[in-house]
């Protein structure tokens, strides 16, 4: 910076005190126009209000210095961050998980509904038996049991099952059932109480007819 | 008489003299909240940013850290602090960079390194009183001119004291000093400007 433009800050602030010098930079036009710009702005911050502390603040000041509140040693201040941003995760993160939990979820049962075969299983039951739709006052009606019709009245053949040979052997199988009623887990009973024990088919153990 | 800085310093540190400490907080706590007040343009902040530069303070005069020497200059040990706690508050949010010693005298750009934080001073000028205007003004200047502007009219500070707090040449601080009054000046001038133009709606 020029010298002479040093020169008047210092003397306007009071830094430089040689009254001769300061008449002999005024003489210089562009010195004594800088000197008078200067000097205004310096004038209005000469004449700012000056601010304080809050009361309160220099309470806690005094109360330290009186040993009264204990300082907060700087190890504690390194400390307070990591509190803080723990606290700011659980403030801020968990609902966010939350949401994308959420989002996750909604997507992934989009995706699983508009799977082909998921689709397709639940079409015909709306498109193709809208008579079996339950109306909704029927979920609070007490609906007794149907009972169940017994295997045995059902005709067990199949469609196809019909050739002779086949039809025989069931024929056989249905007349032995009444008598004998042996299944898993009854106690055995000899062979020649069953149905047909006396057949030629037949025979005790050890016996010889030869 | 007044006492010394000094003084009350021995008197809190060696009688443990709650009034000399109180004394020395009353009689600066102006110099210094001005100057933090300034620096981070939030009177909350530097609320919490005194507090902590006089904890710091009494740890200090309490022995914990030894960085006081008693040289006759406590205001401008408080100041120190006062600065490294600013700093690191601005730092912290980007809002300071740290420059060279300035020596190179170039301080034409400055206008690039306008803050640009919150709106412009000039907008809403109508609505202020002209200490709100001014302290908006000096809200916009660059923040190693605002600086020397606030060691110097807050803390009061020679040009000296301000070189060797900041780590620059004098002729620096001398030249920051002139292009903050001049665009302080400049900035005020804009204002009254826009103050007579209508509202246009």
């Amino acid at each position: 910076m020029h010298n002479g433009k040093k020169d008047i800050l210092l003397h306007l602030y009071g830094e430089a005190t040689d009254a001769e010098e300061l008449r002999s930079l005024l003489r210089d036009e562009e010195l004594r126009r800088e000197h008078a710009a200067l000097s205004e702005a310096k004038f209005r911050l000469d004449h700012l209000k000056r601010e304080r502390p809050d009361p309160v603040i220099m309470d806690r000041i005094l109360a330290a210095a009186a040993g009264e509140q204990g300082l907060p040693s700087s190890t504690d201040r390194k400390d307070r961050p990591a509190v803080a941003r723990s606290a700011r995760m659980r403030k801020v993160m968990l609902p966010a998980l939350t949401i994308a939990a959420a989002i996750l979820f909604g997507v992934a049962v989009g995706w699983f509904s508009s799977q082909p075969g998921t689709a397709q299983v639940d079409e015909p039951a709306v498109a193709t038996a809208p008579d079996d739709i339950v109306p909704p006052e029927s979920l609070y009606r007490f609906v007794p049991p149907q009972p169940v019709t017994p295997a045995s009245t059902q005709d067990p053949r199949l469609a196809w099952d019909d050739s002779a040979p086949l039809m025989d052997m069931h024929r056989r199988i249905e007349s032995m059932r009444p008598e004998g009623m042996l299944d898993w887990g009854e106690q055995a009973v000899p062979l020649e109480s069953l149905p047909g024990s006396g057949s030629r088919s037949l025979q005790l153990t050890g016996s010889n007819k030869n | 008489m007044h006492p010394a800085d000094e003084v009350l310093v021995a008197r809190y540190v060696e009688e443990a003299d709650q009034a000399a400490f109180r004394t020395l907080v009353d009689r600066h706590q102006e110099r210094v909240f001005g100057y933090l007040r300034g620096m981070v343009k939030d009177r909350d902040v530097a609320n919490d940013l005194f507090q902590e530069t006089f904890f710091r303070v009494i740890r200090a005069l309490n022995k914990e850290r030894g960085s006081y020497t008693r040289q006759g200059k406590f205001l401008g040990w408080v100041l120190r602090i006062a600065r490294n706690a600013a700093l690191d508050h601005l730092r912290a949010r980007k809002k300071w960079q740290d420059l060279g010693n300035g020596d190179d005298g170039d301080e034409s750009a400055w206008w690039d390194r306008l803050p640009d934080d919150g709106p412009s001073a000039l907008e809403s000028v109508q609505d202020m009183e002209e200490a709100d205007l001014l302290k908006a003004c000096i809200d916009r200047l660059p923040p190693e001119q605002r600086e020397v502007v606030l060691l110097r009219h807050e803390s009061d500070l020679t040009f000296r004291e301000i070189a060797d707090m900041t780590d620059c040449s004098i002729n620096t601080a001398l030249g920051r000093m002139r292009y903050a009054l001049i665009n302080l000046r400049r900035m005020m001038e804009e204002a009254k400007r826009l103050e007579h133009i209508p509202a246009s709606d």
